[in-house]
Formats: C-alpha cells, structure tokens, sequence
C-alpha cells in the first residue's frame, strides 16, 4: 500500500502547549503525484511542511504517523531523520536569502548536500554541482559556484535552493511558498525549472502556497486548509472549476484573474469576510462558520466530516456547483 | 523570515500578564536593590559606631564581638559601620556615574540621530574612539591629574560609560524616527526639537531606563576596582573596594574583612543587573528577545 | 575590501590622533606646572625654571605635542625625570608580565564561554540552562579582584598549592613564573568568561533562530553538526565584534589582577609614575597601551572583513 505512495499523512496533528495548529491531517501523495496545499497564512500549512521533515520550531510537536519510503517518520529517531533528510525527502522554503548560509560559497553549500549523503569525492559532488546549476539554467555555473548569496540575484537564490534540494534525487520534494519572495517576473522561470526537474526526476511534489494559480499550472491534486484541517481536496481541475466548500469559493472569487477584472473597471473581485481565527479561539464545528453565509446551527455545532473518494469535502452545506449558483 | 504559523501563538499570549507575574529577575532585582538603598539611606541617620575613628583596643574583633555584628578592622573600626558607609559611596558614585552619562550620551545620540549625516558621523566615530580607549587607563590619568577622590570618580565614570550611551540612545532614536508617526508629525509642521522631545523621547525612554540600571551597576563595579587600586574615593569616605584593599594589605586575604565587602558589591551589582534585565523584559520586549 | 581596508586605516590614525591630543591635554593641561610638582615644595624657582628648561616644558603646548608625537614615531618615547630611565626600556620589562598576563586571560576566557555559552543556548528553557544563567549573571557581578582575592585564599592559603603573589622574573625560573601566573589567569579568565558566556549566548541563539540553520538540518545534518558548521561559524561573527570591545575591558582587568597579586606589570609602573608625578613615563605609557588596544581594535576589524564575505564585497 505504501510502496505506491511517497507520502501518506494520517491524522497529523501539531500542537505547541494548549494550542493545535494543525487538528487532524490525513492526504496521501502518490510515488511522482503532485499535490497543491492552499491556504491563508495561519492555517497550518507551513507547520505542516515542518511537521513532516521533523523541523518544527522549538516547543512544537507532531502526533499521527506520516509514512514515507517504509518508515513512520514521526516515530524515527533524530539521527535517522537527518540521514533521510535531503536524501529521500528535501525541502525547498520561501526565503533564498535568508535560507542560504551567509558566509559560504554556493556551489560549497550544494556540493557538501551530495558528498554527505552519495559519500562521493569531492571533486566528483563539485562535477555534479555545476551540471545541477546547469539543469537550473544558471548562468556560468563554472564562476557561479565560488559566488557568495548576498552576490547572486533572488532568482538565482532560489533556483540554487532547488538544486540543493534535488541532488540526491529525493522522492519526495516539499517546497514552501517557493516563489514569494520573489520578483513577479522570475516567478515563472523558477516554477518551470521546479517543475521540470521534479518531472525529469519522477519525484512527488508537495506544493504548499497561497497562490491558487501556481497549483492550478503545476499539480494534479489539491488539498484547501483552513484553520488547522483540509476543508476540501481533490482533482485540481474538478476542485477549482466547482469548488464544494463554501471557504473554497471564496478564495477562488477573491483571485483577481484577467477573467473577473473588466474592461469597463467594474470587477467581481470579492472577499471573505472576517479574519483567519487565532489558534487559541477556534471556533466551534466547522471553524470557517462565522465567515460562512451559508452557515446553519449544525456547522456551529458538529464538525463537519471531510468523506468521500477522490474529490472531498468537509460542509453540512456543500456548494451545489458554480454553475447551479449561478443560475439561482 | 519566520513561518507564517508562528505569530499566530505570540498574538495568543498577552505579553503584559504572561510577563509580569514570571519576571522573577525584577522581582529579586528590585528587593536586593532595596536594601542596599535603604542601608544607604540609614547611614546618614544611624551607624554602629564612627567607621573613622580608630579603637586600638578593639583591634581585629571578629565576628559578633559585642557591638560590633561583623566585628572590627585592623585599626578597631567597626566593619559594620564601615559597610553600611560604603554602600552610600557605591550608590551616590554609581548613580552620579550613570545618570551623567545619560544625560550626555543621550544629548549626543539624539544629536547624531537627528541632525543630520555629518554630525552623525563625528559624533559616532567620536565615540567609537572613545570606546576603544579603555577605562581603567583614563581613570588612572584623570585621578593623576585631578586627584582622586569621590567627584573625580564620577567624572571618570562619565567618560567612559557616555560613548556607549550615545550608541544605544543613537540607534534606538533612529529606530523610532523611522516610524511612520514621525513623518506624519514632520508634515504636520513641527520642528525637530519638537518632534524629539514630544515624540521620540517617550518612546525611548524603556530603553534609557534599563540602561541607566546596567551601567549603575557597571559604574558600582569600577568604582571599586578604583579604590581598591587607591585611586578613587579614600576616607573619611569610605568604599568595598578601598576595604578590601585594606585587608589584604594589613591582614591578609584569610582575614573575613576581605569577605563581607565582596559579598555587599556582588550582592548590589547582581540586584542592580537583575533589576535591568527585569525591566527590559517589561518595557522593551524587542530586546529582550535578542539578548535571550 | 580594499575601500573596507582603507576606512578601518583612516579610523585607525584618527583614533590614535585623538587619543595622543586627547591624553596630552589631559595631563599636561590639568596637570599644573610639571616642573614644580616633579621637585616638590622646597624647589627654588630657578631650579624649576631650570628642569622645565632642560626637559623643554617651558614651550607652547603645540611645540611640545608635535615634538613628543615625533619622538614617539622615532621610537623615542622620552625618559623618566628621575632615574633618567627611558620609557622604552621601562616598558619592555614590564611587558613580559602584562602580555601573557592578559593574552592567556583572554583565551582562558574564550575557551570556556564558547562551549559554556553555546551549551546554554542550547539548553534555553531547561534546568541546566537557568543554572547556567544565573552562573554568569553572579559571575558578571564579581569584581575582578574579589575573584583574585578568593582564589588566593583558597589555592594560595587554604590549600597552599600557589603562591598568593609577587613575581619570579622568566629569566630566573620559568616554572615559577609559570607558577605565579597562574592565579592571576585564572581570575581574569573566569571574570572574561563570565561576561563572554552571555554574549556567546545570545549569539548562538540568534543563529540558531535564522532560516539558514533550519536548511542545514533540512539538507541532512543533525542538530550537532549544524551548530558546529553552520551555527559557530556564523556566531563568529559578532564574537569577533565583542572581543574587539572586550580588550579595553581587559586591560581594565589586567591593570587590577597585577595588583592583587603583586605583579611588577605595566599597570604597577603606571600607578607608581602617577603617585610620582612622572609625566612624560605615564603620557607615554598611557598612548602605548591605548596604540596598542587600537591596534586591536583594527586587526579585529580586518578580521571580520575576512570572515564575513558581506563586508569584503563593500566596494
């Protein structure tokens, strides 16, 4: 069962004293799948993506059982879990700047990720160092290895990142907001590279974000948090083009695309109204009630189950379809 | 850069009752300073006996003697007395130390901070000057010069505690001259003094009160390694470092006169330390989580 | 790093231009009449006039700065009114104490708060890492010379081990030079460590917070080997900075501990030469020590260029 999967998560729960962060995860992410998780900031995603390298801030702890590659992740022990990371499981986070080691050449920082875990030369990890920065069309790679970060532009940064997280060729690849920091203009370029080499490689990607049309471009499945739990998942094209959870619409409604933007500046652009509710005043039932217009005595009440096969969702009150709404 | 997720607990933990009750440092700071301000104040109204006046036939008593709780020095003199007579000298020394620096270091650092790049460059490099003189040496110079005594003491205080007021009073105005409020009140029409005496001085002022507090403490520190070297205060006044001093030289260090002084100055400078780094917790939170 | 270079240079010669106007004015300004202090009361006004002739005390202030800086760059640092000594002579003798005095203090210090801080910073929040903590805060409020006066009376009287003090010169036995050195390290060096423990902390705890230590674990290293790697490298960085403002701190130190233990040190000639009134040896003295802490101060600062890549890009 697990041998198809690159990851299955069941029951993920993180939680830092008295407050949970993240109540109840469980996805499963097929051997080369791609999954999209979205949501707002402070709903959990990030602690997720730590939770399952084992990297979570001081003070926080991950209960449930995270498989991958055979094992329980959640119950190895440290040592084991550092052998494993960026060897079968690698991370890619928001931050190439900061996320970079100041003080150390690039192309050091890459090839001692390959001489750790492949045990090669050093003269063979920095061979393959450079044919990495080449697959990520970095310029010159031969002169870009001995750069400093603070050197290289934010793009270059980031792509760097993605080397350093695919050369061991990893199963599983975790990137976390990849491309926020950075400019609008070399987003793309980045995500096309993630996306090729994660492709090339047959590797699984775990794509956490905010933004609904990087997952809608780069995975196949989508998972939507809200305040600690997955409100709806599915077929990326199925969940975006009639999303079933009210919160789901909502976010897809407050996308400003080319489409909703008229010519004549009158816009569809909505919001949602109210705030992501902080950890420690949850609401009762489905958390997302007091946003929700469609909200009854039964959401305030029981939490709503997320069943079902393939496409899920967790509302007493589910979105006919887009289309149904808008004929009413 | 940190995870999104993580603001999300500070905002659920008010910092003010989660602080106050659990800051044991301002606690234990504030009643060890206590004391001694008391002890201080007691000995201008009631001392055991004259800690001057030498008692040949009372010489070297120990410990709960009659009329004398610690005993006596090698001259006869009450070391209680004495005690209580130095930590008026290590208040009044420390205290006059740092509250000049302040006032120096904070004309300079809001000079430097607000009056444009070339003041700021000389007052700042002024100071970095200054600061890798080192202390001990102008004190020497000064007691040389000046003579010692308690009033050159402060002076030297001054000297070499103002360079690093003006830094932490210069970042920490600039700090708050950034903010957006300052440029509404720049627009508003009010002038620079204005703005830095009704809105930047405020807001720094958490910052000048855990610094007066360390650098009282640093100022009771040095001015006993000066009298104890017999360059700062000397009698009638009376300091722990002169004693110790004292006893080493006339009795020994076995002698329990070189004890009980040493216990008054880390009893004062750890109050006094505890005592900063309590308030800094209360009143400047920022920095109190870089320093850990 | 050339432009870098070339400031800390131009800083470095300010810095000293300041300090040699500075102790100049200090002492000759508010000095009064050297020559009349140095022969005392019953000195006629001839013979002052005449001293104060001969060492050219009777020159405008200028005169005498520009000659007493040219003299130094020579290497002439002037003579003792008295004895007739030169300061060079007086200085180098002394030095043989003063240096490995400080110099040992300083790395005795290094030594334990770098493991002691980074085990601290580690174990923020725990038992072991209050103790610690409280450790250094008292340890910080311990004058340096109660610490020599503890350690002389436990090592020296109780246990007898150490001498409590005076010196025997190198050249008469090493062993008991060593010997006699030893006390006073040791109460430099844990009076150093104890102010040190609480920088390394907060260092190695602001870099243990920092995205980058978080990828080193991501990319396979444990905790360990990141701090080691990743963490104490990046620490180094404002240690450096500290220790740079920890010298004049230590010269402070090391002036107290020679006399506690009756070390014939640099700072005992300056003490003497002040009770003296010796001028022209405690003006030279003073800029030697502050040339030297300068001098430092710049070798730490290029240091930093060198391992901070940040600043050797400033062009």
């Amino acid at each position: 069962m697990s041998g198809a999967n690159a990851l299955e998560v069941h029951n993920l729960v993180v939680r830092h004293d008295m407050l949970t962060a993240v109540r109840g995860l469980s996805f499963a992410l097929p051997v080369g799948g791609r999954m999209g998780l979205v949501g707002e900031s402070g709903s959990g995603k990030t602690l997720t993506a730590l939770a399952l390298m084992g990297l979570l801030p001081m003070g926080w702890q991950a209960d449930g059982s995270v498989l991958h590659d055979g094992v329980d992740l959640i119950r190895q022990s440290d040592r084991a879990l550092a052998h494993r990371r960026g060897r079968t499981i690698s991370m890619v986070f928001q931050d190439p700047l900061s996320s970079l080691d100041p003080v150390r050449r690039v192309g050091y920082q890459v090839s001692s990720v390959i001489r750790r875990h492949m045990k090669t030369s050093r003269r063979e990890a920095e061979r393959q160092t450079i044919e990495l920065f080449r697959q990520m069309s970095l310029p010159r790679p031969e002169q870009l290895v001995r750069a400093y970060p603070h050197e290289i532009s934010g793009g270059q940064r980031q792509r760097i990142m993605i080397a350093m997280a695919l050369a061991c060729y990893p199963q599983l690849i975790i990137a976390d907001e990849p491309t926020t920091a950075l400019d609008v203009t070399v987003q793309k370029q980045v995500l096309r590279l993630l996306n090729g080499a994660v492709e090339q490689r047959g590797c699984a990607l775990l794509m956490i974000t905010h933004d609904l049309p990087i997952i809608a471009a780069m995975c196949d499945t989508v998972a939507v948090m809200y305040a600690g739990r997955i409100v709806e998942m599915g077929p990326v094209g199925q969940v975006f083009r009639s999303p079933r959870h009210h919160y789901t619409r909502g976010l897809l409604e407050s996308q400003p695309t080319m489409d909703n933007i008229a010519l004549d500046g009158s816009s569809r652009l909505t919001s949602i109204p109210g705030m992501v509710p902080p950890l420690h005043s949850l609401p009762t039932g489905c958390a997302f009630h007091p946003r929700c217009a469609a909200a009854t005595e039964k959401c305030v009440a029981e939490v709503p189950t997320l069943e079902g096969g393939t496409r899920r969702a967790a509302c007493w009150h589910p979105v006919e379809s887009m289309a149904e709404a808008a004929a009413s | 850069m940190n995870n999104s997720a993580i603001p999300a607990v500070q905002a659920a933990d008010p910092p003010t009752r989660r602080r106050l009750p659990r800051n044991a440092s301002l606690i234990i700071g504030l009643v060890l300073t206590g004391i001694f301000l008391l002890v201080a104040l007691a000995s201008f109204f009631y001392l055991p006996s004259n800690p001057n006046v030498p008692d040949i036939r009372h010489r070297l008593l120990p410990a709960g003697a009659p009329g004398h709780w610690l005993g006596t020095d090698v001259l006869g003199r009450d070391i209680v007395a004495q005690l209580m007579v130095g930590a008026r000298t290590s208040i009044l020394v420390g205290a006059g130390g740092a509250t000049l620096s302040l006032l120096f270091g904070t004309i300079t650092g809001l000079a430097a901070a607000a009056a444009g790049k070339l003041t700021d460059e000389t007052i700042s490099r002024g100071a970095d000057i200054m600061l890798s003189i080192p202390g001990m040496v102008t004190a020497l110079v000064l007691a040389a010069t000046l003579g010692s005594g308690a009033l050159t003491t402060i002076l030297a205080l001054t000297a070499f505690f103002t360079p690093s007021f003006t830094r932490v009073i210069r970042s920490a105005a600039m700090g708050v001259l950034q903010e957006d409020f300052i440029t509404a009140a720049r627009l508003y029409g009010r002038g620079r003094i204005f703005v830095l005496a009704r809105h930047v001085l405020p807001n720094i002022a958490g910052v000048m009160i855990v610094q007066f507090t360390l650098y009282f403490a640093a100022g009771i520190l040095t001015e006993a390694g000066l009298s104890y070297l017999g360059v700062g205060v000397h009698r009638p006044s009376i300091s722990w470092g002169m004693m110790l001093n004292e006893a080493q030289q006339q009795v020994g260090v076995s002698s329990p006169l070189a004890i009980w002084p040493g216990f008054a100055i880390v009893l004062l400078v750890l109050g006094l330390n505890l005592l900063g780094d309590g308030l800094r917790d209360v009143l400047d939170p920022k920095l109190s989580r870089r320093r850990g | 790093m050339t432009i870098y270079v070339l400031r800390k240079l131009a800083f470095f010669v300010g810095a000293v231009f300041v300090a040699s106007v500075a102790i100049f004015l200090l002492i000759r300004g508010a000095g009064g009449n050297v020559a009349a202090v140095v022969l005392g009361k019953s000195a006629t006004p001839e013979a002052i006039n005449a001293l104060a002739h001969v060492y050219g005390l009777d020159r405008p202030l200028p005169v005498q700065y520009a000659d007493w800086i040219s003299n130094m760059l020579r290497g002439d640092f002037g003579r003792s009114f008295r004895t007739n000594e030169s300061v060079a002579d007086l200085v180098t003798a002394r030095l043989s104490i003063s240096i490995p005095l400080s110099l040992s203090g300083l790395i005795l210090g290094l030594l334990i708060a770098i493991p002691v801080g980074t085990y601290a910073a580690r174990n923020v929040g725990t038992p072991s890492g209050a103790v610690l903590a409280l450790v250094s805060q008292v340890g910080v409020a311990v004058p340096v010379f109660w610490a020599g006066i503890l350690l002389s009376l436990l090592f020296g009287v109780r246990l007898g081990w150490l001498p409590t003090g005076g010196w025997t010169p190198w050249s008469q036995s090493v062993t008991e030079a060593l010997r006699s050195l030893v006390l006073p390290v040791l109460s430099l060096g844990l009076i150093m460590a104890a102010t040190l423990i609480r920088y390394v902390r907060s260092a190695v705890l602001d870099v243990m917070n920092q995205d980058y230590l978080r990828t080193a674990l991501a990319v396979g290293m444990t905790r360990t080997q990141a701090l080691l790697h990743v963490g104490l490298r990046n620490a180094a960085l404002p240690l450096v900075t500290i220790i740079g403002l920890q010298i004049a701190e230590l010269i402070g130190g090391t002036v107290i501990i020679e006399t506690v233990f009756s070390l014939p040190g640099l700072s005992r000639m300056i003490l003497a030469n002040v009770a003296a009134r010796e001028v022209i040896v405690v003006q030279s003295t003073v800029m030697i020590i502050i040339v030297f802490v300068i001098t430092v101060n710049l070798l730490v600062d290029l240091l930093y260029g060198v391992l901070d890549p940040r600043v050797r890009a400033t062009r």
